[in-house]
């Protein structure tokens, strides 16, 4: 269910019938009968009404990471609430919401603003109990959804308290409990949503329907500046059910009654369109444009150098890396549902980026953005994909011209052609060692494109911060040569790309993880002793903006180190043993130790992968879990699996056939290990567990075949024939 | 334009359609039914798996024409009350994640229970492998239809 604030607040603070806080970035709101008209502009919002129940309104969308049980865990903690009589609902964008969902934040930035909300609730729920009995308030205490007096054994349910707690002073900084005494943070949760997915109930963006709601299907350009050449506009009418036909910028949209109908009006158009310039995008001539960049200086976005004077160099070992195209491919393709009026619209969207739809629609529209009303639903998978827009702003232009509620829906063809890929880019690095043979320097330039999901602010400082964005994983190198240089070259990318699940730290990582190896290699160490050896010295240091605790980092790899039997790389014959770590953001602290077997025609096998994870306080254990094992997942995906390439301006790929994926019978034995973590507050977990898995991946295929993978997915041709 | 006269969860109906629509439209559009999923329309996914009689069936490959007079139960069939093994051990197991592939996993593993009552984690794995979780919670999955298989067998007299 979708709540507006004034709807909801009708209902709730201004009869007086419940106890209503509101919380944004640093500051805690009451909704009161006299303050809710302008004030009260909140991202989340508490409602505990007088029938006991506690409702959650939260900002945050739900992909899959869970966010829904985790958010509804933290504000149970402090509130003292009845985990049973929790539900949530979804908050709107507005002028100045900040309602994305992406970057693994929701659990970092909701952390303190959640618990004090519950918390002066809980106060204020008590303040009201020991107001009523005439007693001390500090012989009162909150449990379960009611406050008891111990000493006269008195109980009262929230519920009965909540007309009286409005009217206690909101405290700004309510005391917060003692992680001892946490009940439900930290302990195994099932999903708050659970039931309504295992029964069909859940509704996604493709559930919804309105009233007098009709279907859309696109036609899209294959490629920048495609013409129309030819299409058979009459057989697509003659299609039971097509309504109409409507030709825009952005393509040809057949609208039926059905969703059938406007998927075989789609078909009957049978467009024909023009022949692709010869200089149209292709990813190969691309490969060699960013190989030819990654051998450029670039910007550098971290330099340290060796004290002068501190020995010759003597070795010098490189490599390229390569990581390409992939399409997000969530199993729910993009679907919207517009309704475009007169000087307003209503949108229905599986969306990450709430406020970037609202606007871009109004811009598209020509009208005020409050004029836009957004309806966040449940995401049948995100991964940084519906950070973009493009079918929020198809539907609205085809409601607009259809004078009707729509529904666009996206083929899955459509899906994997007009992505907003993964980016593709090409990795340099260099090591140089000293006389005693000792790795003194490491380079890596990282040559590799933006994103074009919004327009960048070309008023922006382009500083070393700015690149440092843009190449995660690159710059913040947390091994400790003395000289390090790290450089970003920008190329130009003419076909949509994006955030992907991890957005720009996998190919970094990879790249990375797997030339340590090799520089572990020529100093014919142990990989796993190296990296440890490697991270030696101060324990917190400064990479580029991120900070990175080597101790968190030295200890994940020690887990998986213990954990997996550790012994080297060599298990038997066709077998091999990688291991590859990772810092996210310096925030989640994983590694992996991962085994492998290829067999005689060179297929590979991820057979076990052990698992280690520093991610802060954890909220919710199961959580945590499915997102490690997503990520390993994720990661089989891109290592072994598909990948997109471009022709004639096109991706080639259109179904998970050409564009495989993991599925049951890739999936490896995993264990997976949740250090216990030093930090206070809890970090993301969405995206941090994919970095590292590939290269762990392809440092176990090294130690099976002795070939090096310096490009993925990895295809059983680029193997060493092995002798058998 | 044809009548298509088919039953769906036990309950008969009569719907108008083109004979070439998939099952899958008839029970989301005409039915209102959306718990069955859309994910690739072409029969490698599995999201829309209903099942036929026990059996696994794919409904984006089932057109109008061939459905009629045929019965049919969708994840919205299985139990009125999450009762089924099926879905008791996808919540005890801890699957789901954005879950919108789960319908269609959790009609697929119905119908192999059906077929093989127990089965091993090769034939888990096979039949299993026709369906795509891009979230990635195979490995739950694979114990969910262990846990069902288990609490089935010990069940039967």
């Amino acid at each position: 269910m979708i709540t507006s604030r004034r709807a909801f607040l009708k209902t709730a603070a201004l009869s007086g019938a419940s106890l209503v806080i509101g919380f944004d970035g640093g500051r805690l709101l009451q909704a009161t009968a006299a303050g809710v008209a302008g004030s009260f502009q909140p991202n989340g919002w508490v409602c505990i009404n007088s029938d006991g129940s506690v409702v959650l309104t939260i900002g945050k969308c739900e992909m899959g990471q869970g966010v829904r049980t985790s958010l509804a865990m933290i504000l149970a903690e402090e509130l003292e609430a009845n985990w049973t009589r929790i539900k949530l609902l979804q908050a709107k964008p507005s002028a100045d919401s900040d309602l994305g969902t992406g970057g693994s934040d929701s659990m970092a930035s909701s952390w303190k603003p959640l618990r004090q909300a519950g918390a002066a609730a809980r106060e204020m729920l008590i303040t009201a109990a020991a107001t009523r009995w005439k007693v001390d308030r500090d012989s009162c205490k909150a449990v379960d959804g009611a406050v008891e007096h111990r000493a006269s054994g008195r109980h009262l349910d929230y519920g009965s308290l909540v007309a009286d707690a409005a009217k206690v002073q909101l405290p700004q900084n309510p005391p917060l409990k003692n992680a001892t005494d946490f009940k439900i943070i930290g302990h195994r949760t099932a999903r708050i949503d659970g039931p309504e997915v295992v029964s069909g109930k859940a509704r996604y963006g493709i559930d919804v329907k309105i009233p007098g709601m009709l279907y859309a299907s696109l036609e899209r350009p294959p490629f920048l500046g495609a013409k129309v050449k030819n299409l058979q506009e009459d057989k697509a009418r003659a299609v039971s059910g097509v309504k109409s036909i409507i030709k825009l910028p952005r393509g040809i949209a057949v609208v039926a009654n059905s969703t059938w109908g406007a998927i075989k009006g789609r078909a009957a158009l049978a467009v024909e369109w023009s022949e692709p310039p010869r200089d149209a995008f292709d990813s190969d001539a691309h490969w060699k444009k960013l190989e030819t960049a990654s051998r450029e200086t670039g910007f550098v976005t971290r330099k340290e150098e060796r004290p002068p004077g501190t020995g010759a160099i003597t070795k010098t070992i490189e490599a390229t890396y390569y990581y390409p195209f992939y399409a997000h491919a969530p199993i729910e393709t993009m679907n919207c549902v517009a309704d475009v009026r007169e000087k307003r619209c209503t949108i229905w969207a599986p969306t990450q980026a709430p406020e970037r739809l609202q606007k871009q629609v109004a811009q598209l529209l020509g009208i005020a953005p409050a004029d836009v009303d957004v309806n966040i639903t449940l995401i049948g998978g995100g991964f940084g994909r519906r950070l973009a827009v493009d079918y929020a702003l198809e539907a609205a232009d085809i409601s607009r011209a259809a004078k009707a509620p729509i529904q666009i829906l996206w083929s899955r063809a459509d899906d994997m052609k007009q992505g907003h890929f993964q980016a593709a880019s090409v990795h340099y690095l260099s090591a140089e060692f000293d006389a005693h043979g000792a790795p003194v320097a490491w380079k890596h330039t990282k040559a590799g494109s933006f994103h074009n999901i919004s327009p960048l602010d070309p008023k922006e400082m382009r500083d070393a911060a700015w690149y440092q964005d843009w190449s995660w994983g690159c710059y913040d190198v947390p091994y400790a040569f003395p000289a390090i240089q790290t450089a970003y070259v920008a190329v130009d990318l003419p076909v949509k790309h994006g955030p992907w699940r991890s957005v720009f730290a996998p190919s970094s990582v990879f790249a990375r993880e797997c030339f340590i190896d090799e520089v572990a290699q020529v100093r014919r160490a142990d990989p796993l002793a190296f990296r440890l050896e490697m991270l030696k010295g101060t324990d917190v240091i400064k990479a580029g903006s991120t900070t990175v605790d080597r101790k968190r980092l030295r200890r994940v790899l020690e887990t998986v180190r213990d954990k997996s039997g550790w012994t080297g790389t060599s298990i038997s014959q066709g077998r091999g043993r990688g291991i590859a770590c990772n810092a996210y953001s310096g925030r989640t602290y994983i590694a992996y130790v991962v085994d492998v077997s290829v067999d005689h025609e060179n297929n590979i096998h991820v057979d076990r992968v052990i698992a280690a994870v520093d991610c802060g306080l954890v909220v919710n254990p199961v959580g945590v879990e499915q997102q490690m094992e997503g990520g390993i997942i994720w990661g089989i995906s891109s290592a072994l699996k598909g990948e997109i390439t471009f022709h004639g301006g096109t991706a080639q790929q259109s179904s998970f056939a050409d564009f495989a994926v993991a599925r049951m019978r890739d999936t490896p034995a995993m264990e997976i290990h949740i250090v216990h973590s030093d930090a206070p507050q809890p970090f993301g977990m969405g995206e941090p567990p994919v970095p590292p898995i590939v290269p762990a991946i392809a440092n176990a295929v090294f130690a099976a075949t002795g070939t090096r993978i310096r490009r993925v997915p990895v295809r059983p041709e680029q193997l060493k024939q092995r002798v058998a | 334009m044809s009548k298509i006269d088919f039953t769906v969860n036990g309950a008969r109906h009569v719907v108008e359609a083109d004979d070439d629509t998939p099952l899958l439209w008839l029970i989301r559009d005409n039915l209102g039914l959306t718990g069955t999923k859309f994910g690739c329309g072409v029969g490698v996914c599995g999201a829309c798996t209903v099942l036929e009689n026990g059996k696994a069936v794919r409904a984006c490959q089932i057109p109008a024409s061939e459905a009629s007079s045929r019965s049919f139960v969708t994840i919205e069939g299985l139990s009125p009350d999450v009762s089924n093994p099926c879905q008791r051990a996808w919540l005890q197991e801890e699957v789901a994640q954005c879950g919108y592939c789960q319908a269609g996993m959790i009609m697929t593993a119905c119908g192999l229970l059906q077929q093989n009552p127990d089965p091993s984690d090769e034939v888990i794995a096979n039949v299993m492998s026709d369906s795509v979780c891009r979230c990635g919670t195979y490995s739950r999955i694979r114990k969910a239809i262990q846990r069902a298989a288990n609490e089935m067998r010990t069940k039967k007299p």
